[in-house]
């Protein structure tokens, strides 16, 4: 009798299929989970291996925006997987530097990346660094001089510096509407009275609700009492 | 007469290619995905959108000119049919600017369809028209009439495969450069520099006709820049076509 061989045609199919079942459960799979249970790379690891944005520049074939947005995406994941475990946010400030230097026009990036860095991470200069840059860069958008006047303001109390940038900001179209009372208030703070006094007259003679002109009279009224010379003693 | 009716049969055929509704399959899946992409970014979902969007149709109309391009003369010379259009009462040249238009159409009408989905797209997410988003893909449309000539001029002494390495290889210096020029001013020797100056000089600048970042961050475009690029793009595309006439005219069929 003679043996019949071992792989004939019909075993070869059975066993092909069989041993693809084995190295999908047993290697493809487990290498798949690694990765989903964070045996790959994290996002501080990607963060960290990021090529730099001029090499980015290069192989994204001049589709610099899609790779600014691509980086966005991974940048607002950093921040999210991060804010409520490590408050510093290392890596912040290297991928908002390689989205804003792929798309110097992205003021989002620009604004919440900042945002970001200066709250969660406590990178007031670094914020402070990135603001000014994207106001070089976008010299018509006055997002960048109002956050950096608010920065100025509220966390560093530096008022002649936050006056700067809301000065910038006012003469940019579309900026909000508080900000010449923002002004007005600083160049009070400031020590410059008459000039304060100047501009809340002008915020009231342009004022377009009761609710604006009431503020501004108000303001006017401290401010002539300050600025106005003490009424003469009578005398007896 | 005659190079619209070569216009119209190179239409006909480029559509029925299996080839194009591939590529236009993945465009437009990869554009709608782009809508579940945008999703995972903080307010800035329009941007996303307009931006994966025009990319996408930019890569896959350029895939289109490129694999459809290269095939346009050399599978009429593989299946002899050449033999038979060259012997009848027309012009080599009425041939190949007949192709050209031919597949011009056919793009006209993969881009028409991604542009339009775009902007759907854009103001579905925006709740606003942007206005600019086709005028963009406008402009992209012209300079894949650049990759389309370049394709096409390769396919008139070359094969295939070469004529699409060829193809590939122009659009990516066209899109970089001005990153290679910029290189070149900054970081190489003189001989090098003269190099690339000459195929600055030489190779199209893709890159000129890119002014979707422009629309997306709503920046103020000037006319003139527009008029520039539009003339640069027809006057490039007239020297493509007279040099592929030229390659063309003088070819042997023996």
């Amino acid at each position: 009798m003679i043996p019949r061989p071992f792989l004939q045609p019909a075993r070869i199919s059975t066993i092909a299929l069989l041993l693809a079942g084995v190295v999908l459960v047993g290697v493809v799979a487990p290498l798949h989970w690694a990765t989903l249970s964070g045996a790959g790379l994290g996002l501080t690891e990607r963060a960290v291996f990021l090529p730099p944005p001029e090499a980015l520049r290069v192989a994204s074939l001049g589709f610099n925006n899609v790779a600014a947005d691509a980086i966005w995406l991974l940048t607002i994941q950093y921040i999210g997987g991060h804010i409520f475990t490590e408050r510093n946010l290392p890596e912040l400030f290297r991928l908002v530097d390689t989205v804003v230097t792929l798309d110097p026009h992205f003021v989002e990036a620009y604004t919440l990346g900042a945002l970001f860095m200066n709250y969660s991470g406590g990178n007031v200069p670094g914020a402070i660094a990135l603001l000014e840059r994207g106001a070089r860069a976008n010299p018509t958008r006055w997002e960048p001089p109002h956050d950096l006047a608010r920065t100025y303001f509220l966390d560093l109390k530096d008022y002649p510096k936050a006056l700067h940038w809301f000065e910038i900001t006012d003469r940019l179209p579309g900026r909000p509407d508080y900000v010449p009372r923002f002004i007005a208030r600083l160049y009070a703070k400031t020590g410059e009275r008459e000039t304060a006094l100047e501009w809340w007259q002008a915020i009231r003679g342009s004022a377009t609700s009761d609710w604006a002109r009431n503020i501004a009279e108000r303001e006017i009224a401290k401010l002539e009492r300050q600025v106005s010379p003490p009424p003469p003693k009578r005398t007896r | 007469m005659k190079i619209s009716a070569i216009a119209l049969n190179t239409f006909r055929e480029a559509v029925r290619d299996r080839i194009l509704y591939s590529i236009l399959a993945f465009a437009l899946l990869l554009i709608g995905a782009s809508a579940i992409v945008a999703s995972l970014s903080i307010g800035q979902e329009g941007r996303i959108v307009k931006d994966l969007g025009l990319a996408s149709s930019n890569l896959f109309g350029t895939f289109i000119a490129i694999f459809l391009g290269i095939g346009l003369v050399f599978k009429e010379i593989e299946r002899r049919t050449i033999y038979a259009i060259i012997a009848k009462p027309i012009h080599r040249f009425q041939f190949l600017l007949g192709k050209y238009i031919g597949l011009v159409l056919t793009l006209l009408v993969t881009v028409g369809v991604m542009a339009l989905l775009v902007a759907g797209l854009a103001w579905a997410t925006d709740g606003h028209w942007t206005s600019g988003l086709l005028g963009a893909a406008a402009l992209d449309f012209l300079a894949l009439m650049i990759v389309t000539a370049v394709a096409l001029l390769f396919s008139t002494f070359s094969t295939p495969t070469l004529s699409a390495i060829f193809t590939l290889a122009v659009f990516v210096i066209g899109r970089l450069s001005g990153d290679l020029k910029l290189f070149a001013d900054q970081f190489a020797g003189p001989g090098l520099r003269l190099l690339i100056d000459g195929m600055y000089m030489i190779l199209p600048d893709l890159s000129r006709f890119q002014i979707g970042a422009q629309i997306v961050n709503a920046m103020p475009l000037a006319p003139h820049q527009i008029v520039w690029t539009v003339m640069y793009g027809l006057a490039y595309i007239l020297m493509l076509l007279l040099l592929a006439i030229g390659i063309f005219q003088r070819r042997d069929f023996k």
